[in-house]
């Protein structure tokens, strides 16, 4: 490792520093806004660290990691991310009687853990990534020590996961086995995998299960809602985000270094989950009624809709994904900031009828809430819009008839409960026996929630009305992913 | 300063977005101050941007202005652009000049309504969108505009949406123009799929290539879009929905129904006058249009008592005016017909707000009368509105746009005498009813009592139309006054460079003057005839009426002709018949069938969330196996 | 045969360790099966008991117990296995040098953070 490999691994050495750090900051000092300002500010670093980093890419820092445009990319996003999260967090734990420091060193570590899986090359770093990211998980969910929801929560991830990582390593094993390579670049050289035998299909296979799990989707969906409902606000927020589109980042790379689309067990195997995703992640949450269960089902069609185009392959399918996973991530992170920055120390705003008519007490919230979901919906004039168009195209042009059929299928089901929300969201307050209109029961957004949420919602309609920046910068990035 | 294009319409969104978001906690003052300020910054902004346009105009006297591209899938690229010409720089000298007079009218008339706020949150986003309408480069875009107009129409004609017949009101005109925007949609489908492009300029000129002249694309495309000029501007046979529009509150009417958003048929075919061009069929059928509808319009106003329904008739007939125009190529002719008629229209329809509203919101010609001595200044620019309307010669402005018209219509190679007989007609029609409105409401004896007066929010608007309705024909002489040595025609040589002038034959000295006489004596005989029939002789009228055939005539006219029974019998009844006899709805069985498959999927599938960690474990256990299975079998 | 071609790769070199492993559970397990073939079987009550250095016993063996002791066996096997790593390292140290004994302090710096946060959580504190 020379000093340009070690300025390439830079954006990586400093949240790992950074948590490591903040560990021993935290036996000093257990001021909140110090974990949260040096949190933020590493992050930020880090953001800055990939331009420089850019710079000589691509290039590999050992087998394990590859920093090129992609890479940086979805790093890039995932660091936003964990921006997001951790301003989110902050308010979140702000005024919660709590140790605070230490969720700060694990989210650090989780944000690690999931930018190494955008970098991972290889099946080592493949798992140490998902590792890293899972262990920070696990404690992350069970943070709200005091809540049987969350301790339950905590257990169920950390029971499954490692059920699931089992299964993972022993498909990498039985790929390994077969290939005698853990190296991806290796794989995809010289046509290592001519033809798929029923051992090498079966190693695909098994970690399409470990990988199915982390993005929950069916059959691997049913931790979802009960983690999301159990695990604080914020950290719900990160699992539907980072720590899927680190995984997707991961999963694309490996298909399309393999050229996987080719094989007929694997494509069936995708698309059988694809298209199971899409309907019974939406039919899921048709009757739902505690808003955290309605967004993870909704992120297990979301991740449905993804796999399409991960299906369709080529270079506008790249372009769709990349697209997609920025919208959702800027949709997910509104939509769970809006429900992180209501609740109050009894618990998470989730209850739906709580909302009932808070449009008329509180339009900005509620207005910013409906942007978030119309944007999920998929409603024109949002980011939502445009990644789920770019989807269809992408999915079309491989003539995926079958998938794009339940696609929109699945998407008007979503409407559904999309709208139902809004419907609340404007509903009319059935009156009390005084005659009183009552407001909105929870918090109020405060300063950072404000700003946070604006920011977010403008993002959002700015992708939805002008995504020409972001998709030239995908088309130099995430699209030039080529074998 | 032309850069600053993109903030014009951007202020009037601006302002809508303030008070739809915050409207209810603002005050009167406030809301009005930002509804009207946000239209009066625009309307500097627009002068200053015109005066740059004249004074120093930009390389082939037009700007683009590309704000950016709106998406980019595979060939289809539309850009959010704004195109800044001689025509888009009328549209919006009277869009934001008249439109801010309005408001500023409406902050008074308004005071006191319910959703006053909301009223100027409309009000806002119609501007916004009229202005995206006519500065859009291309149809798309244009489009888009186009249906934010028709939103904003069907939102503020039932803005008192408490009582029924207006929300009926409001759908009625609704669903009309939507007939026109269906046949405007496809137009739009037809000139992407053939030409490849919905750029407005590009089209044209790929129109011209693709196509070629009197081609069957061209006349079906001229004929779909003229079929959306129709139903947003009034015009035969989808003319229905405007009198009933009038349910609105005034200003409404007199922005939206009557200055703005019915002339967007005219405009949006002055805009492809190209392919307009290529097909002669379609342009016969916009000067025949234009004439019959001129015609059954002005028998309409003449026997109408609402105050409101007979400006409404005149409106549509006066637009009959500007299709007739545009039907014979005299595209700079409509569009000076549609500025005049802005200022005038507004000027009556505000004139008889004020009427309406200090006898207490009554409508009726018959209950008003004697009002000259009450109201003085509303009598007096009323006066001049309807002289304007009726064209009095030299003194107004009505009277130079018309000519204009006529004289078109008279000389252009694809004008005929019958064309310009009805147009004629038309003009001593105008002048009848125009006057007849006056008398009825200013004349004679009082039979009610005005309360107060108009304060000088609803005065200085008039006055300044009023002025307006004078002088703004003064830009553009007739080609009579030539020979009197006034060759004034800023007017069509500012538009000839968006706009070709007409190709015309001219005519003798002789048969010219011969023809002016004919349509002064015919106006002036109008005006007269109103004051036989309405204000010396009122007896006339009502023996005329009385006749077997009167009665038939004047109940056929009130009724618009009868279209409304029409329609009923033909369109209306039938579909309600089929959906009364559909009333359990076979189509609609597959869609009860889905939703009511997708709960029971959900009741299915929400067993298992069980909540039990071996069932999700045995869960991914089950996945796993399914995987391995399909590795087995294939 | 080339260990590289797809699907015929067998880990050859490791066949000795699997030999071993076979011979070796045969000792253990056949060692135990002879025993039990001549032993003596004579069981009576005291030796059938569970063995607390010739005590009787006092209770069942299963009880709760106090939670500081999960985490001092938390603690006990995170710096042990750590430690582990100290002896591949020190093999190869030879071949990699400097660059390995900077891997290492850097190693053991987190080792200490990690160290100097269980000490100050008062973690090793019993009371």
């Amino acid at each position: 490792m020379n000093s340009a490999d070690f300025i390439a691994l830079l954006p990586l050495i400093v949240p790992a520093l950074a948590s490591v750090v903040l560990l021993l900051l935290i036996t000093f000092s257990r001021s909140h806004a110090v974990s949260v300002l040096f949190t933020l500010g590493s992050l930020l670093l880090s953001f800055l660290l990939l331009f420089v980093a850019g710079g000589g890419t691509p290039r590999r820092v050992t087998p394990l990691f590859i920093m090129d445009a992609y890479s940086l990319f979805f790093i890039g996003l995932l660091f936003i991310a964990g921006i997001v999260v951790a301003v989110m967090s902050s308010r979140y734990l702000g005024e919660r009687s709590m140790e605070r420091g230490e969720y700060y060193v694990l989210l650090l570590l989780a944000t690690l853990g999931a930018s190494v899986l955008a970098a991972g090359s290889h099946f080592a770093s493949f798992f140490a990534g998902l590792e890293i990211l899972s262990v920070s998980l696990y404690t992350l969910i069970a943070y709200r020590r005091n809540d049987d929801r969350g301790n339950e929560a905590g257990l169920k991830y950390l029971i499954l996961a490692a059920a699931s990582s089992s299964f993972l390593l022993f498909g990498m094993a039985l790929v390994y086995a077969q290939t005698g390579s853990m190296d991806f670049f290796q794989l995809a050289e010289g046509g290592r995998v001519p033809d798929l035998t029923v051992v090498l299909s079966a190693g695909l296979l098994l970690i399409t299960v470990g990988v199915g799990f982390k993005l929950a989707v069916v059959p691997f969906h049913l931790w979802t809602p009960d983690v999301y409902e159990g695990a604080p606000a914020p950290v719900a927020a990160f699992i539907a985000t980072s720590s899927k589109g680190a995984i997707f980042a991961l999963l694309m790379r490996y298909f399309s270094l393999m050229d996987l689309q080719r094989f007929p067990a694997v494509w069936y195997g995708i698309a059988g989950i694809a298209v199971a995703s899409m309907l019974i992640g939406n039919l899921l949450a048709l009757r739902q009624n505690n808003l955290k269960r309605i967004l993870a089902y909704s992120s297990i069609a979301h991740m449905g809709y993804l796999l399409v185009a991960v299906l369709a392959g080529g270079t506008v399918a790249k372009t769709a994904v990349g697209y997609y996973l920025a919208a959702y991530f800027a949709t997910m992170l509104g939509a769970f900031g809006v429900i992180a920055f209501l609740s109050g120390e009894e618990g998470d705003a989730e209850n739906l009828e709580a909302y009932r008519g808070m449009a008329w007490s509180r339009p900005w919230t509620a207005g910013v809430f409906v942007a978030m979901l119309l944007s999920l919906a998929g409603i024109p004039l949002t980011a939502g819009f445009i990644g789920k168009f770019y989807v269809v195209a992408a999915g079309a042009g491989a003539a995926l008839w079958i998938p794009l059929i339940v696609l929109v299928a699945g998407s008007t089901i979503g409407l559904y409960y999309y709208l139902r929300i809004v419907a609340v969201l404007y509903g009319r307050v059935p009156e009390g026996e005084g005659g009183a209109v009552t407001g909105f029961p929870g918090r109020v957004l405060g300063m950072t929630g404000g700003i946070l949420l604006t920011v977010l919602t403008f993002a959002l309609l700015w992708l939805g009305v002008y995504p020409a920046p972001l998709i030239r910068i995908l088309q130099a990035t995430v699209a030039r992913l080529v074998p | 300063m032309r850069e600053a294009l993109w903030v014009i319409p951007t202020l009037s969104y601006l302002g809508f977005v303030v008070l739809a978001l915050y409207g209810r906690g603002l005050t009167p003052s406030r809301a009005a101050v930002v509804g009207v300020g946000t239209v009066g910054i625009s309307a500097l902004l627009v002068l200053a941007l015109a005066i740059e346009f004249m004074t120093s105009p930009p390389p082939g006297h037009a700007y683009v202005q590309v704000l950016w591209q709106w998406m980019e899938v595979e060939g289809f690229r539309p850009p959010v652009s704004l195109r800044l010409d001689a025509l888009s720089v009328i549209m919006m000298l009277v869009i934001t000049g008249v439109g801010f007079l309005i408001h500023l009218y409406s902050a008074e008339f308004m005071r006191g309504e319910e959703g006053y706020s909301r009223f100027f949150a409309y009000m806002n986003l119609f501007v916004g969108s009229m202005l995206v309408l006519v500065l859009a480069d291309n149809l798309l875009l244009l489009y888009l505009g186009w249906e934010g107009v028709g939103l904003c129409s069907y939102l503020l004609i039932g803005f008192w949406y408490r009582d029924p017949e207006n929300g009926y009101a409001a759908r009625k005109a609704f669903v009309v123009t939507r007939v026109g925007d269906t046949a405007f949609a496809i137009a739009l489908f037809l000139i992407f799929t053939h030409l490849g492009t919905l750029d407005i300029q590009e089209a044209m000129q790929q129109a011209g290539r693709t196509w070629g002249a009197d081609s069957g694309m061209a006349i079906a495309a001229a004929a779909l879009l003229l079929g959306g000029a129709v139903g947003k501007s009034a015009q035969l046979p989808l003319q229905v929905w405007l009198p009933d529009a009038m349910a609105g509150p005034t200003p409404v009417s007199a922005l939206i129904h009557a200055a703005t958003m019915v002339t967007a048929g005219v405009y949006l075919i002055a805009r492809t006058h190209v392919l307009f061009a290529l097909a002669p069929p379609v342009m016969l059928a916009v000067a025949v249009i234009g004439a019959a509808t001129l015609l059954l319009a002005g028998f309409s106003a003449l026997t109408q008592w609402d105050i409101k329904r007979a400006l409404a008739y005149s409106t549509i007939s006066q637009i009959g005016y500007m299709f007739l125009a545009l039907g014979v190529g005299a595209w700079s002719a409509a569009l000076f017909h549609f500025m005049t008629h802005a200022f005038f229209k507004a000027l009556l329809f505000l004139g008889a707000g004020a009427v309406i509203m200090n006898l207490h919101h009554e409508h009726d010609m018959g209950k008003m009368g004697g009002l000259r001595t009450q109201l003085p200044l509303t009598f007096w620019t009323f006066l001049i509105g309807a002289s304007s309307l009726s064209a009095l010669p030299v003194v107004t402005a009505g009277f130079y746009s018309k000519d204009l018209i006529l004289h078109n219509v008279g000389t252009s190679e694809s004008g005929s005498l019958w064309l310009w007989g009805a147009g004629v007609l038309g003009a001593f029609l105008t002048s009848l009813y125009s006057f007849r409105m006056v008398f009825l409401t200013f004349f004679g004896e009082a039979k009610g009592k005005a309360s107060g007066k108009p304060g000088p929010l609803i005065r200085i608007p008039l006055v300044v139309l009023a002025f307006f309705s004078l002088v703004a024909g003064l830009v553009e002489m007739p080609s009579l006054f030539a020979y009197a040595g006034l060759d004034v025609h800023l007017f069509t040589r500012f538009l000839q460079t968006t706009l070709p002038g007409i190709t015309a034959s001219p005519l003798p000295l002789s048969v010219e003057i011969g023809r002016e006489l004919i349509i002064e004596a015919l106006q002036l005989g109008g005006i007269l005839l109103a004051y036989m029939l309405f204000l010396y002789k009122p007896g006339i009228a009502g023996v005329v009426a009385r006749t077997p055939w009167g009665e038939a005539l004047q109940r056929l006219w009130r009724s618009g002709w009868g279209f409304d029974r029409v329609y009923s019998v033909f369109f209306i009844r039938p579909f309600v018949w089929i959906a009364r006899v559909n009333r359990e709805d076979a189509v609609d069985l597959p869609y009860v069938g889905m939703i009511w498959a997708g709960f029971k999927a959900n009741r299915f599938l929400s067993r298992t969330q069980s909540g039990k960690v071996r069932w999700y474990a045995a869960g991914i256990g089950l996945g796993a196996l399914v995987l391995l299975g399909i590795v087995v079998l294939l | 045969m080339n260990p590289m071609t797809p699907g015929s790769y067998m880990p050859t070199e490791y066949f000795p360790v699997l030999i071993t492993m076979v011979i070796a559970s045969a000792v253990g397990f056949g060692a135990l099966f002879v025993g039990n073939l001549f032993r003596l079987k004579r069981a009576y009550r005291e030796k059938l008991m569970a063995y607390e250095s010739g005590n009787p016993p006092l209770e069942e063996p299963r009880y709760r117990f106090n939670v500081k002791f999960y985490i001092i066996a938390m603690l006990f096997v995170v710096f042990d296995v750590e430690a582990v790593f100290l002896y591949p390292w020190a093999i190869v140290y030879d071949k990699i040098g400097l660059y390995a004994l900077i891997e290492m302090l850097l190693f053991i710096v987190v080792l200490v953070v990690g160290y100097v946060y269980a000490w100050k959580k008062e973690a090793f504190v019993w009371d």
